[in-house]
Parts: structure tokens; C-alpha cells; sequence
């Protein structure tokens, strides 16, 4: 077999194909399997994403200086603990969330794509940069990628200015015309990493009869096929490919039967009433994802926008969404940084955890390289600029930590997710609007 | 400054273009509706001005349009009509055409749309593959198997799009792919009672803010807080039923006072099957084991009803000394004076004795084989499978529908008993993309345009999935079989059957929760510093009161008039007392005839609608306009524009009342564009503060300023002026609501070709006094819902 690196770059199709059709991510967009020993020290083993809504209070987010990260900033002060594992990322832009939406926020955050303007099923956005990664990183584990998130309803009438819902409430899309639901039920999440109980022969016979109907949904797939026009066989090739994913999840979690022990903790019943509680239930989760690997790609949107929320356990009775439109009034704006600063710090203590957790030569900290940050910059303007952006862990995949770059000029922000799918293994020329690669953030790689 | 993006880019028709869709459309075209000198002028006096060449306000001008036949630019036309009839256009700061004038060219634009629509039906494409989204499966589950699911804990939410999530319901991730298969593999073995079901455990949770010092719904009298709830048990044997208490912070049991203890009780079909006392004695130190409150019940498989509550103590109660409230769930606002229920679950079956007899069972069993006869059994199987996949299919069925899911009966056949197999059947049946997709194809011949008459069987989904947001019952499918719904009469016959159906109470749960966005009620918490009494009984009572007020509508046909005035609502003690209404006790709602001093009466008075659209800490002026503008009135303003202006408050003072803080905000020009029709109708709702309570002053004892207007109306007082604008111009609420009614029965967006069936069904129901049948029924009749453009002239038509 001849194998070669180069990859083609996938928006090339995109912008020649001209058409609202879901392109699948072919193999060959993939570059041909690398060996690690001889290219890179060591790739990023796991990925994760977590987003959150309507910016931030640049002033109090900004820390001073650029280079070696000295004094924390008023909201990333929560970061202490770990700051020698965090690099700031100032001055990233997402040209094309503009215009600035909040559905465009989210989308764009991991797709660095525009979204079509549409309330309808032909919405289109873009493939994730973590669902890319999942392509590379997922091959082994059970689930390619894992989505999650904490608001549990979706909300009537909120995201109706002209974008569908997806494009506000999903993070991850695994093609332009694929978002992925996400799911914020704790014990939901872990059922699906660790099955629905039993003992090894029921897991491995409830497996098998998935099996069986898969392939069954496959044969009727293929009997409709026969009665709908073009467009709508497109469509069910895409519920192919799904059948495919589910196989493929199948297989591994067969290995994993008799391989996989049930952790060590409680099955979840409920949601915690208390957000903060929530939230670290899901943090919780990832880290037994990671910890039974599971998955090795997560996203979670730890808020969504034009969320409502209210934090009176930090002091802020006032609902997110229209207290970020602060109009610079200083109370305002003073009870969003106090959200940001909490934000941050229920990131941190999960930081903390994973630094706790030993991994291989390591903490699970040190071969996870987590990206945390807004697709929105300023919220009172809607704009994609500045956006608070950190990059943690990562110390054993050559992640530079206690780092602060800072671009003298708006930089966009798919030149980090091109730089992280560099260092798990997928070396495109660019990713969506890219213009390079964020230089100094891992250690260069030496080839042995 | 006029208002931004809501125009597209008018193409300009030359002659050419002109001619050329003449020869499209293939038709002649009538010459009798030709505009008049009148109608130019109207659009050079009160249009053009604005929507011009140099100055194109949103990115519109009507200089070069064709005004000779509006059905050939009518998406252009369609949205001046819609501006025009809801005096959205001419903005008020400009010159307004006379009342006369308006009505006239109105009437003739849309006469002339219709007559061209009528020559060249459009009557749009729906989506061809739509998935059943989460309301919809479990109904379909109950409506199939007899059984009550919860679809929310078994499938992901649905997202939506033009305000409806049965809209964009195309995607088959490999998530939701995976929470179907779950979601079908745990039914079966319900539905069944398969004795090779393990060990299972649910939780039923109660809200941390329900206070549970009083009698419950649904509870007996007598008692106090605690739950009552459906629990399908899976086979007859013994469960063990745990209960957890409300803890504090600290962990600490709340409402636990010295030297008094509290009867709780377990009951199992309102029978009480045993008492615990609870009480800081027999639990030492605060820190309660749990493992007390567990009891071992043996029933017989299928639902029970389980419920855990307390005997009321009697009216000796202790009251803190704080100022009383009617919410009791806060530790340190205000704290529970008695132990609170927080979540009971079920585990079991222990020592399981089979399935016996359950609904589920007695609706899936057609026939039960007598011995172990295999032959006889086969036959049996096949019975049970051909009644099931005919009502899981919405059709007819053939050999090769009952064949595949005998392959799965034969192979559990091989590893268990009868049960067993079935269950392994019934999973593949609800795996079936036949059964989890509603399929619309075209048929091989198409009619005239490219359109063409969906099928009865089709035409028999949409209706169930219209009214009911489930499958079709064995009648309608029945008459859809025979080619029956086709025949006058039959179709309408079928609807007034299903809305006398109590599954029509879809409409109220379903439609209405989106269209009014009672959903989101749950979201809503006020701030306790402010709204003190607020709980998790107010919400269920507000959302409940909504939903059995639309209800009433539906099930006595009554003019949807009564949505917007009306002199009866739903309510319980707790919700009266929210209201200020005297006299009506008891936990459960009860319909109370209202006096105009109540100040309730209508959907725009329901605290429902005005707490879902207010923030936690106040009002929003802003979400209450855009609601009714949008959804009562039919008039959506423009999406805010993108990269929204900032406006300055650095400078405004804290404590400036809404009405001038907005004031501000239009003193933008670019927000003022819309705000100004916005803000009006919000501020006549201010009445009410955030939770739906009536107030006549606002912060700081300044009195409520409630004085607003409908865009192009004259200026009104107060909720009273409100109602009394729309219903001076009913066919607008009529409208818009038609508009909702059928984006939630196409599970499309209503575009512009839809708008002459829209009037067409407003008009009809005119005749009727609005009632709500009258709009369902012109529904069901409307071009869109009866036909559906075919694939091909898509392409062609672009």
C-alpha cells in the first residue's frame, strides 16, 4: 500500500462543490496514519472543549504583559492553582460569526464557519474542529467523541432571529448539515459510557441484538431509498454513515466488556439543583471518560447563549443574558465579570481534579490539552473580537503552560484549532480561515 | 432612520424577465384586476418616498416594481401586504394614508395575489423524511403499546426552527441513532414484561422548590406535600421503594424540629401500605440513615399508582416568626416547618413471577398460544406482528413487514420462551426507520405545476400528528385505507372526531406550550429577593391554568376570540392567592367564573405568558412586545440587527424606570426603527410585574405608566386598551394564529405562497365567529395541507 501525508484540504470541496450537500469526511482528507515515534514527541492523546456564552469583561480578563504569564487578571485569578499548566490566548476573532449573532457565536466557535441564514432544515454551518480531531483520536475508543452540556429543555421561541436552533445549541457538528445533540443528564451520560448495568453476558448479548438491529435499519434504509428523489438519498447515505458510527461504537464496547470495570462511583439518579453542582458532576464525567478512555474527544458547553441564568450564589440575582448588553454601565459590567470569574473557577477546580489524577507517567492533566473560551467578545457589541480564550494541560504532549500570547493583531481563531489538530495528528494546510499556525504554544518538535 | 433588513433585494422584472415567466407559467393572464392610477399613487405617496432607488430603506425599492401583476413578484408583494394590513408600514413618523385608502389597495393586492394563486397553485414541499421527534414518539408509544413512557429521559431534545421543534426533524446523528435503539430496547421490555429483564431502578425526583406543607394534587385530603405519580412496574414480584428527604446545605434533614415526629406514608393505588415516623428522636443525630425509609411492595406487573406523603399535623404548626409566605422551600428565607419529600426510587423486581396481566399486554397479545406448540405459536407471532407493525407503520403492510421482524421473534425463539422473542420482535419493529420516520415520496405521476394531492395514507398521518402529535387510530387509518378521506365530507368527519378526542389535548400541551412559550416555565425562577413567594406549586398551577384555559377552547369550540378576552379561568387556592382572587380553595385547579375587578380573564392576562417573557429580576417590556407582535398579531418586527449598536448607560442612572431607559435606547436610531413599535405594547402589559401579579405602582411607588399602542393603531391604556385593539381587528390574531396553527401541522415555515390559503382559511372562519374548528377544519382543507409540490419542480421553479 502506498501511503503519502499529503491531505487534502477539506474546504477546497466545500467552496468547489457549490452545493448544500453534507460531504462526508472522506478518508482522504485524513493524512495517511503517522508514526508517532518518528515525527513528534507525543500527540495530544486527548481533546476537550468547553464553551462559554456572550464573551467577557475584557478588562478584568486581559492579564498584564505578554510572554511568561505573571499576574493573573481579576477573573482568571480562580487559575492559580494551575497557572503554570494554562497559556492565555489574547486577541483571536472569528471573522465569520459576523454577523454578530448569538447562533453565530456557537457555531463558528468550533467551526470557525459561517452559518446560513435559516430557520429551516436546510441549516449549514461547519465540521467542527473536534469532530475532525474525533476522526483521528476516536479510531480506538468506544465513542469517537462525547458532547455535553447543562441546560436540560430547550427553550420555545428564543432562538427564532432567522437561525434554526442548532447553530445556538449545538457545539459540535460532524458535517455542515450534522449538529450533535448534546446531553446534560448526568445519568444519562453515564449510561452511555459505562452501559445500563448487568453483568458481562447481559452487556455483551444487549450489544449483539444492536447489532443485529442496525443491520436491519441498514435494509430498510435501503428499501426507502427507492422512493425518494436525489436530495433525500443524500440524506439517508448520512443516516448510513451514522449506522456505521454506531457499529463501529458497538465493536469497541464489545472489547471493552469483559476489560472495563463499572467505576467507582454512584450511578447519578438526578440533575444537582445547584448549577455549581451540576457542572461538576458533568467535569466528573469527563474525567471517567478519560480515565477508562473511553472517548478521547469531549465538548461541553457549559452555558448556552441568551442563557438567563441567574448566579445569586455569587451575587448576581440579575439573568446573564441582558446584563451582558452592560452598555459599559460599571454595575453592569461588574456583575459579568463576576460570571466569568465563576465560570473560570469551576473550570479550575476541574483542572485541579485532573492534575490530581495520575495518569501513565503523568497526571491525567498533563496528557489532556483542554480549549476554554467564547465565540463572542465583547458582549454589549456583539462582536467576534478579543475573545477570551485559554489553552490548559497538555504538559506531556510539549504544551507550553503559565503562558500568556498576546497578537498585536486580531489573529483567527482557526489558527488554533489548526495548531491542535496539528498535534493530534492531522496536519492540514489550513483549517476553514486559518492564516497559520499559533507559533509558540507547544514546544517545537524535535524528529528523532 | 428607517428599519433595517427585513426587504430582500427586489430583482428588477424588465420585460424580458416579464415574458419570460409568462411563458413559464403557461397560463393566460387575466387582465381584469389591472392597477389603477389609485394605486400607483399609493405607493409614490406612502411607500416610495422611503422605498426608492437612492435611498432603498431595507434594502427595498418599489420604483421599478411591477404593480401590473403582483402574483408574479409575490414574495415581493406578499410581505407589502403583510406591512400594510398589520400597520407596520407607513412607519408613524411619516405621512398615513387614509383608514379607506390602506383597506383599498389592500383589498386589491390581495385579490389579485389570490386570483394568482388560484391559476398556479403552490401549495410548497414538506420534508420528505422527518423523524418523530420526542412528544411525538412517546405518544406514539402510548397510543401503540398502552404504555406511559417518559420520552424525556430516553431521547435527546429537539431542536426548532420557525418556533416549532416538528420543523427540523431530518438529522439521524449516530447519538440519536444510539438513544433510539436504547429508548426501543427498554420499551420492549416493559411493554412485554420479559422475564429476562434484570434488575431495574428509577428515581422520581420532586423540584428542591416545591413546598410541601400543604395538600398536594392528586394527593389525598388530609395529607401534606410528597408525590403522586404512575409507575409501570414490569412483572408481578416484589420492589422496593427507598424515600430521601429535603436536605439543607449542611446535609441536615430541613423542617426537622425538636420533639415532634411526623407520620409519612407509603401508598399503592391510594391504599396506605405502610407508615413511617420520622422525628430527630429516632434518627439521633441529624445526619438521618435513610436506609429506615425503605419499603419492600409486591404488586402485580403494569402501572400503579405510588404515592408517598404525610399526614397533615394539625393547625398547631409552629410559624416562624419571619413574615409569612405561601413558599416554604428556602433555608434561610424562608424555611420548611415540616420534612419535605425529595425523591423516591424504585428497584425491583425481586423474586420475579412473570408478566401477568398489564394494558401493554392486553393490547400487543391479539393471541396467546395455548401449549408448546411451535407451529401454533409462528402463527400466533405473526398475528401479534401484523397488527403491530400495521399501526407502528401508518399503512398497510405486506409479508416482508412481518418478515423481518419474525427473523428477530425466530432467533429469540432459539435463546428463550414466547416473551422473550416477542420482546426481540417489538424492538425491531420500534427500530424501524418506517416506524421512527414519517416518509412523504412523490407519487410517480405528478399533476399540472408539478403538484400533486398527497395520499389518504399521508393525508391520514398529518392529521394525527396535527392533532394528536401521534400515530393515526384504527379508524382513521381504517378510512384512509379505503380511500375514504378523499370523499367530502369524510375528511371533516375524521378532524371533529379527533378534536372531540381527548388526545387533541396535544394542542393545549404541545402547540400551545411552544406557541405561548409556556415551555419554558420551567426555566423560569424569579429572583427570591424580590418574588419571595414564587415556587415550584405557583409554576405548575400558572402553566396548568394555561393549558386547561387553551383547552376549554378546543374541546367547546368556542371563537378563538376567547384567547384574547374571556371572563373564566383555571385556578387553584395557591394561584387565587397569587392573583388576589378571594374564594377558591384547595389544591386542585377548578374553572372560576372571573368580575372584571379580578383584572384576569385572556391569554395576555395568565401569569404563564407574562412570567416567561420577564427576567428574573423584572419585567421586559421588550420580550412581552415581541411575543405579541409576533405571535398574536402577526406582525414579527425585524431580528435585532446584527452587531447590535452599543448604547452608553454609563452615564444613565441606576435607578431610571424602564420606560425611560428604553426611551433612551430609541433616541438610537437604528434601534429606534423597531423599538418604537416594540416598546408600546410591552409597556401595556406593565400592570403585571414579573411574575404576573397586578400592581398599580412600580419601583419606588412611582405609578405605572401602561400606555401603548399597536403599530399604526391609536394610542391605548393598559391591558384593557390592548385586548380591545385586537379584537377591533380580529382577522389579525385570526391570522397569525392560523399562521402558527399551520407551521406546527406541516412542520414547515409558512412562506409566502401559503399566504392566500392563510386568508382563505381566516375568511372562512369568519363566517363562523372564529370558532376553533373553524380554523382546524380550514386547515385540514388548505391547498397546503392536502398537496405538496414534487421534487422535480423544486429545481425547475429555482
Amino acid at each position: 500500500m502506498f501511503l503519502t501525508k499529503k491531505a487534502i484540504p477539506r474546504r477546497t470541496f466545500l467552496r468547489s462543490a457549490q452545493s448544500a450537500l453534507a460531504l462526508p469526511l472522506l478518508d482522504a482528507m485524513i493524512p495517511a496514519a503517522t508514526a508517532w515515534a518518528q515525527t513528534a514527541a507525543k500527540p495530544v492523546r486527548r481533546l476537550g472543549f468547553v464553551f462559554v456564552p456572550m464573551g467577557c469583561d475584557q478588562a478584568r480578563w486581559t492579564p498584564p504583559g505578554q510572554g511568561k504569564l505573571g499576574e493573573l487578571s481579576p477573573i482568571l485569578a480562580p487559575l492559580k492553582p494551575v497557572k503554570d499548566q494554562v497559556t492565555v490566548v489574547t486577541n483571536t476573532r472569528l471573522p465569520n460569526a459576523y454577523p454578530g449573532t448569538h447562533d453565530t457565536s456557537n457555531s463558528a466557535f468550533l467551526s470557525a464557519a459561517s452559518a446560513k441564514h435559516t430557520e429551516s432544515s436546510d441549516y449549514f454551518s461547519g465540521t467542527t474542529v473536534d469532530q475532525i480531531a474525533a476522526r483521528q483520536m476516536g479510531r480506538e475508543t468506544q465513542l469517537a467523541s462525547l458532547q455535553l452540556a447543562m441546560d436540560l429543555n430547550p427553550l420555545a421561541g428564543v432562538c427564532n432571529n432567522g437561525y434554526a436552533c442548532v447553530y445556538q445549541n449545538c457545539l459540535s457538528w460532524s458535517s455542515p448539515t450534522t449538529p450533535l445533540p448534546s446531553e446534560a443528564h448526568p445519568r444519562v451520560v453515564f449510561e452511555r459510557l459505562f452501559g445500563e448495568g448487568g453483568n458481562a453476558d447481559a452487556r455483551r448479548a444487549a450489544l449483539r441484538n444492536r447489532t443485529s438491529l442496525l443491520d436491519s435499519f441498514t435494509r430498510d434504509i435501503a428499501k426507502i431509498k427507492q422512493r425518494v428523489g436525489v436530495p433525500d438519498r443524500v440524506r439517508l447515505d448520512q443516516y448510513l454513515d451514522s449506522v456505521r458510527q454506531v457499529e463501529r461504537e458497538i465493536e469497541r464496547a464489545e472489547q471493552a466488556v469483559t476489560t472495563n470495570k463499572m467505576p467507582d462511583l454512584d450511578r447519578p439518579v438526578g440533575v444537582p439543583a445547584a448549577f455549581a453542582d451540576h457542572a461538576k458532576l458533568m467535569f466528573d464525567l469527563q474525567i471517567l471518560a478519560f480515565q477508562a478512555d473511553i472517548t478521547r474527544v469531549i465538548t461541553f458547553q457549559l452555558t448556552r447563549e441568551q442563557s438567563n441564568r441567574t448566579y445569586p450564589e455569587i451575587g448576581v440575582s440579575d439573568p446573564h443574558h441582558p446584563t451582558s448588553h452592560h452598555g459599559n454601565d460599571p454595575v453592569k459590567v461588574a456583575k459579568i465579570a463576576k460570571i466569568n470569574t465563576h465560570h473560570v473557577s469551576l473550570f479550575s477546580e476541574f483542572l485541579q481534579r485532573m492534575k490530581a489524577t495520575p495518569d501513565g507517567d503523568g497526571s491525567l492533566l498533563d496528557h489532556s490539552v483542554y480549549l476554554y473560551g467564547s465565540g463572542m467578545g465583547n458582549p454589549s457589541l456583539h462582536d467576534h473580537e478579543n475573545l477570551p480564550i485559554l489553552v490548559a494541560g497538555g504538559a506531556a504532549t510539549g504544551l507550553k503552560g503559565g503562558r500568556h500570547i498576546r497578537y498585536e493583531k486580531g489573529t483567527n481563531l482557526a489558527n488554533l484549532h489548526l495548531t491542535l489538530l496539528d498535534r493530534v495528528g492531522i496536519h492540514l494546510d489550513s483549517f476553514v480561515d486559518s492564516t497559520g499556525k499559533i507559533e509558540d504554544l507547544f514546544e517545537q518538535i524535535e524528529v528523532a | 432612520m428607517t428599519e433595517p433588513v427585513s426587504f430582500p433585494r427586489v430583482p428588477r422584472v424588465g420585460f424580458a424577465g416579464l415574458a419570460l415567466t409568462l411563458l413559464l407559467s403557461g397560463q393566460p393572464v387575466k387582465l381584469s384586476a389591472q392597477p389603477t392610477a389609485s394605486q400607483h399613487q399609493f405607493l409614490d405617496r406612502y411607500c416610495a418616498t422611503c422605498h426608492n432607488e437612492k435611498l432603498k430603506s431595507g434594502g427595498l425599492s418599489l420604483v421599478q416594481a411591477d404593480l401590473s401583476r403582483p402574483g408574479a413578484q409575490s414574495e415581493l408583494w406578499e410581505k407589502v401586504a403583510r406591512k400594510l394590513r398589520t400597520g407596520m408600514m407607513p412607519p408613524p413618523n411619516v405621512l398615513q394614508p387614509a383608514d379607506a385608502d390602506r383597506r383599498a389597495i389592500l383589498t386589491w393586492l390581495e385579490t389579485s395575489l389570490d386570483a394568482a394563486s388560484a391559476a398556479k397553485l403552490n401549495p410548497g414541499r414538506t420534508e420528505t423524511l422527518r423523524r418523530l421527534n420526542r412528544t411525538e414518539y412517546q405518544n406514539a408509544i402510548r397510543d401503540l403499546l398502552s404504555l406511559d413512557v417518559d420520552a424525556a429521559s430516553l431521547l435527546p431534545a429537539d431542536e426548532s426552527g420557525h418556533g416549532f421543534d416538528n420543523v427540523n426533524v431530518g438529522d439521524l446523528s449516530a447519538t440519536l441513532l444510539n438513544r433510539y435503539i436504547s429508548a426501543a430496547q427498554k420499551i420492549s421490555r416493559l411493554a412485554v414484561g420479559s422475564t429476562q429483564s434484570s434488575l431495574e431502578s428509577d428515581t422520581i425526583s420532586l423540584s428542591a422548590d416545591l413546598t410541601q406543607e400543604d395538600q398536594l394534587p392528586g394527593l389525598p385530603i388530609g395529607t401534606r406535600g410528597g408525590v403522586s405519580t404512575s409507575y409501570t412496574f414490569a412483572q408481578d414480584g416484589e420492589y422496593e421503594i427507598q424515600v430521601s428527604l429535603m436536605r439543607d446545605l449542611a446535609g441536615v434533614v430541613s423542617g426537622l424540629r425538636e420533639a415532634r415526629s411526623h407520620e409519612m406514608l407509603l401508598l399503592v393505588d391510594r391504599e396506605p401500605v405502610q407508615t413511617f415516623t420520622i422525628s430527630k428522636a429516632t434518627i439521633g443525630d441529624e445526619i438521618l440513615n435513610e436506609k429506615a425509609l425503605k419499603s419492600r411492595i409486591t404488586v402485580k406487573a403494569g402501572p400503579h399508582n405510588i404515592a408517598v406523603t404525610f399526614v397533615k399535623e394539625g393547625s398547631s404548626l409552629i410559624e416562624t416568626p419571619r413574615q409569612p409566605t405561601h413558599s416554604r422551600f428556602n433555608d434561610r428565607r424562608h424555611p420548611r416547618t415540616a420534612p419535605a419529600i425529595d425523591k423516591i426510587s424504585v428497584t425491583g423486581p425481586y423474586g420475579a413471577k412473570g408478566a401477568g396481566e398489564t394494558p401493554s399486554r392486553r393490547r400487543l397479545f391479539v393471541c396467546r398460544p395455548t401449549g408448546q406448540n411451535k407451529v401454533e405459536e409462528e402463527k400466533c407471532a405473526g398475528a401479534i406482528l401484523s397488527v403491530l407493525t400495521r399501526r407502528a407503520y401508518r399503512r398497510p403492510i405486506d409479508k416482508s413487514d412481518v418478515d423481518k421482524p419474525m427473523a428477530f421473534y425466530r432467533q429469540g425463539r432459539a435463546e428463550g420462551d414466547f416473551d422473550a422473542a416477542i420482546t426481540a420482535a417489538l424492538t425491531a419493529v420500534l427500530t424501524n426507520p418506517e416506524f421512527l420516520f414519517r416518509v412523504e415520496s412523490d407519487p410517480k405521476k405528478v399533476g399540472e405545476n408539478g403538484v400533486y394531492r398527497v395520499s389518504d395514507l399521508e393525508l391520514a398521518s398529518r392529521l394525527s400528528f396535527f392533532l394528536w402529535s401521534s400515530i393515526p387510530d384504527d379508524e382513521l387509518l381504517d378510512a384512509a385505507v379505503r380511500g375514504k378521506l378523499g370523499q367530502p365530507g369524510e375528511l371533516e368527519k375524521q378532524a371533529r372526531r379527533m378534536l372531540a378526542d381527548r388526545r387533541s389535548v396535544n394542542l393545549a400541551t404541545n402547540f400551545a406550550g411552544q406557541w405561548l412559550r409556556l415551555r419554558n416555565i420551567d426555566a423560569v425562577n424569579p429572583s427570591g429577593n424580590l418574588f419571595r413567594d414564587f415556587d415550584d406549586n405557583l409554576r405548575q398551577a400558572l402553566r396548568q391554568e394555561t393549558e386547561l384555559f387553551f383547552d376549554t377552547v378546543v374541546r367547546e369550540d368556542r371563537s378563538v376570540r376567547t384567547f384574547i378576552k374571556a371572563d373564566y379561568t383555571f385556578l387553584n387556592e395557591r394561584l387565587a392567592k397569587h392573583y388576589g382572587i378571594p374564594n377558591v380553595y384547595g389544591s386542585q385547579l377548578r374553572r372560576v367564573t372571573l368580575t372584571p375587578e379580578s383584572k384576569r380573564g385572556g391569554l395576555l392576562r395568565q401569569g404563564s405568558i407574562l412570567s416567561v417573557t420577564s427576567y428574573a429580576t423584572r419585567t421586559s417590556p421588550v420580550l412581552r412586545g415581541v411575543l405579541v407582535l409576533r405571535n398574536i398579531v402577526g406582525a414579527p418586527p425585524p431580528s435585532p440587527p446584527p452587531n447590535v449598536p452599543a448604547l452608553d448607560e454609563s452615564t444613565m442612572a441606576a435607578n431610571l424606570p424602564m420606560r425611560e431607559r428604553l426611551a433612551a435606547h430609541r433616541s438610537n436610531a437604528v434601534c429606534a426603527s423597531c423599538h418604537r413599535t416594540i416598546d408600546p405594547v410591552g409597556f401595556s402589559l406593565e400592570n403585571f410585574n414579573a411574575v404576573g401579579q397586578w400592581r398599580d405602582l412600580e419601583v419606588e411607588d412611582q405609578p405605572v405608566d401602561a400606555t401603548g399602542a399597536l403599530p399604526g393603531d391609536k394610542e391605548f391604556r393598559g391591558i384593557d386598551g390592548l385586548e380591545a385593539a385586537l379584537l377591533r381587528r380580529p382577522e389579525l390574531f385570526v391570522a397569525s394564529l392560523t399562521e402558527n396553527l399551520l407551521t406546527f401541522a406541516l412542520g414547515r415555515g409558512v412562506e409566502h405562497y401559503d399566504a392566500p390559503a392563510v386568508r382563505k382559511i381566516v375568511s372562512g372562519a369568519q363566517k363562523e365567529d372564529y370558532r376553533f374548528s373553524s380554523l382546524i377544519l380550514g386547515i385540514v382543507k388548505s391547498v397546503p395541507f392536502q398537496m405538496r409540490r414534487a421534487e422535480m419542480t423544486a429545481v425547475a421553479a429555482k
